[in-house]
């Protein structure tokens, strides 16, 4: 499955390797992986097409778009995360935190969308800084912390929620939600945001210094800070740029459903999150990945599940694909690894 | 495949004891640097402090030893788990299991089907969900250590994939037949022979289900060749490879061992409930990440290689008996959520305390 795609890579052929000395420190534009997903996604689409043509109309296009940008734009700072040699249990109880006080502050103070947006940001990269904090500056495996925020997180947003849920939430933020006020031009608004944000990651992350030192600290740690790279502060910067996407991401939530908010909000969501990241073909490691392959990851993800329930399967079974699709993807990229390491 | 073994961690209890120390210096030395002592210490100040709140009249309920026996029901499946994900940790190579909680979840359909609907004797039962688990932890084994996925990754996979279909198995219905309503006995509390009459009444799902598992987990880790090789591939996967240890064979096993306790407690939560819930394991926070978080407060390096059946179990009972008296020390909902701000406090302290001895006590860099 992955032999076509190792032969158009430039950079696996041994005798190319002299002139192209400068494409091997940077690989490609589009990965491998990345080629795979869009293969991928695209035979997915067009049997879904084939068989429930109602697929591919606008009606089922567009809340298919506005349920991915909320974990692709996440998936964007756990990627950075990962890259590091991290990770983060803690994003649904950030969603959580961030949603519910938002959501309250719009109910009683009902303010513009401005606002909320930076409220919920600032939320955001509080609980951001917080992990980040104790993970870089407390040399705990971040898993370990993130388990213990994660738990803090929900807590916290339980006692805001007060045991029972926000009702009559202003429409302030459709221009985030499912309705028309959410598009422009057929596209949602959420989706436009999550793209532009991951762009501006995609070439922060491949052509800065500063970029490239994530995956310097996830390829080795301690040659990173032998070679000037401050490592602590990175680390940081990662769990702080993921906290304040949750803090926008936290608005799509609100936008997305009715105008009551209930605890469920962001349940889980830390898994679906990590999954969209490693079918995107970023290594688990650390050191190797990309925001591309993130997003492409997330629309894998959201296609499956919408497909399952338009096809009329029961709509757990979507998980089961889920899990499949995930074996399959860090399967392939696990296959192309070897070959690369073997040729 | 096995290129990336972890870094080997220095084993904070190997530090050479200073033998001019005085005995406070000692004594704190031993809580930092020995999760067990202060496992103990803290379990001690937990009861200590819930007894006085008790007698202070602060509490909504009488706390007393009644109420810490009756509580044990709920430790049960958490520290068969947690002990799951002992044994996965330790085999190392970034080692661990999400996907146990829907392994229950999914076991504990099987179980209801065959006990429930089929009438199958009750001990058929259970050595069919025994089996079944296994075969889901043998799964995540072969992903593992045969195929080289990153654990974390493939029992993200397997977590979704058998809680979608525990889920669909049955149509997202329980199965609660009159037979399995009868297994409550199962969870009841029992008086113990001789001694009984001097003790409170224990949950007969501790003497059934969890002192065997117990025993078992800690007769392998600790005094079996086979607790010896996992302990080895959990350090170091190279050296252990060339002093001629089955590397893939071992860590694979672990992940099967896993896989039977989770089949095992998928029954003993059947029991517990009077029915076998398809989301048994996976609703809410499932059952994964509470147990991977005891077993982590229980001293095992995420890292591999560190950990002791004993700070497992000393971790469950401080959680469940910390949780007991949050739960009696607040009105309505808010003694559970007030449970997750203490699990919370309580790993992310130890965590830290744990990295602090390290670098006090000739720890690493």
């Amino acid at each position: 499955m992955s032999s076509p795609t190792t032969l158009e890579d430039p950079g696996a052929d041994p005798t190319a390797a002299a002139p192209r000395a400068r494409g091997r420190v940077l690989a490609p534009p589009v990965t491998g992986q990345e080629v795979v997903l869009i293969g991928v996604i695209a035979v997915v689409w067009i049997l879904l097409w084939i068989f429930t043509p109602a697929f591919m109309t606008p009606g089922s296009l567009q809340p298919l778009l506005v349920d991915v940008a909320p974990v692709a734009l996440i998936g964007i700072g756990m990627t950075m995360i990962i890259i590091t040699g991290g990770i983060d249990i803690s994003v649904g109880g950030a969603i959580m935190v961030c949603a519910v006080s938002t959501a309250k502050m719009l109910v009683s103070l009902n303010f513009s969308i401005w606002m909320a947006l930076l409220i919920s940001i600032v939320i955001g990269g509080v609980l951001g800084l917080i992990n980040g904090l104790l993970i870089a500056y407390g040399r705990v495996h971040a898993i370990i912390i993130t388990f213990g925020t994660a738990n803090l997180f929900q807590f916290i947003g339980l006692q805001i929620f007060h045991s029972s849920t926000v009702n009559g939430i202003p429409g302030t933020l459709a221009s985030l939600g499912r309705g028309v006020d959410g598009r422009s031009f057929g596209v949602p608004h959420s989706f436009l945001i999550t793209v532009v944000l991951a762009a501006i990651a995609w070439w922060y992350l491949r052509h800065t210094a500063g970029g490239r030192h994530f995956f310097a600290i996830g390829g080795d740690e301690v040659a990173a800070r032998l070679a000037g790279v401050r490592v602590q502060r990175r680390v940081l910067l990662a769990y702080l740029i993921t906290g304040l996407l949750i803090g926008i991401a936290s608005l799509f939530y609100i936008a997305k459903g009715t105008s009551t908010l209930d605890q469920s909000v962001g349940a889980g969501r830390e898994l679906a999150v990590i999954a969209a990241v490693v079918i995107g073909g970023t290594s688990i490691m650390g050191g190797r990945g990309s925001v591309l392959g993130t997003v492409l990851g997330a629309l894998l993800v959201q296609t499956v599940t919408s497909g399952v329930t338009q096809l009329g399967w029961p709509s757990q079974l979507s998980d089961l694909f889920v899990g499949l699709a995930i074996i399959v993807a860090v399967g392939a990229d696990l296959i192309r690894q070897r070959a690369r390491r073997t040729a | 495949m096995t290129t990336t073994a972890p870094a080997p961690q220095v084993n904070p209890e190997s530090a050479p004891a200073g033998a001019s120390e005085s005995l406070g210096s000692r004594l704190l030395r031993a809580v930092l640097t020995q999760r067990i002592v202060l496992l103990a210490v803290l379990i001690v100040l937990v009861v200590g402090v819930d007894f006085v709140l008790s007698a202070g009249g602060y509490m909504t309920a009488e706390y007393n030893f009644d109420y810490m026996a009756t509580v044990l029901i709920d430790a049960v499946p958490l520290a068969m788990l947690a002990l799951a994900e002992l044994i996965v940790i330790v085999s190392g190579r970034g080692g661990i299991d999400l996907s146990i909680g829907a392994i229950v979840s999914l076991t504990g359909m099987v179980f209801g089907f065959a006990y429930g609907e089929w009438g199958w004797p009750f001990w058929a039962g259970l050595l069919l969900a025994a089996a079944v688990g296994a075969f889901l932890g043998w799964i995540n084994g072969f992903l593992v250590a045969r195929l080289g996925f990153p654990a974390l990754i493939a029992t993200l996979a397997t977590y979704y994939a058998f809680k979608s279909l525990a889920v669909v198995i049955n149509d997202q219905q329980p199965i609660s037949t009159e037979s399995i309503q009868g297994l409550d006995s199962m969870t009841r509390s029992v008086e113990l022979p001789l001694i009984g009459q001097f003790i409170p009444n224990i949950p007969l799902g501790v003497f059934t289900f969890l002192v065997p598992t117990v025993i078992a987990v800690w007769l392998f880790l600790a005094r079996g060749t086979y607790g010896r090789r996992i302990y080895s591939i959990g350090t170091n996967d190279v050296a252990a490879r060339y002093s001629g240890i089955n590397v893939a064979g071992t860590r694979m096993r672990a992940y099967v061992l896993a896989g039977l306790i989770a089949g095992l407690v998928s029954v003993y939560v059947t029991g517990e409930f009077f029915s076998a819930r398809p989301d048994a394991g996976t609703s809410g926070n499932g059952m994964a990440l509470p147990a991977i978080t005891i077993a982590v407060l229980g001293g095992v390096a995420i890292t591999g290689g560190i950990g002791r059946v004993a700070g497992v179990v000393l971790a469950t009972l401080l959680i469940t008996w910390l949780n007991a008296g949050i739960l009696l020390s607040f009105e309505g909902n808010d003694g559970t959520q007030y449970q997750l701000l203490a699990l919370g406090v309580v790993l992310i302290v130890a965590a830290l305390l744990n990295g602090m001895a390290n670098r006090r006590y000739g720890g690493a860099r």
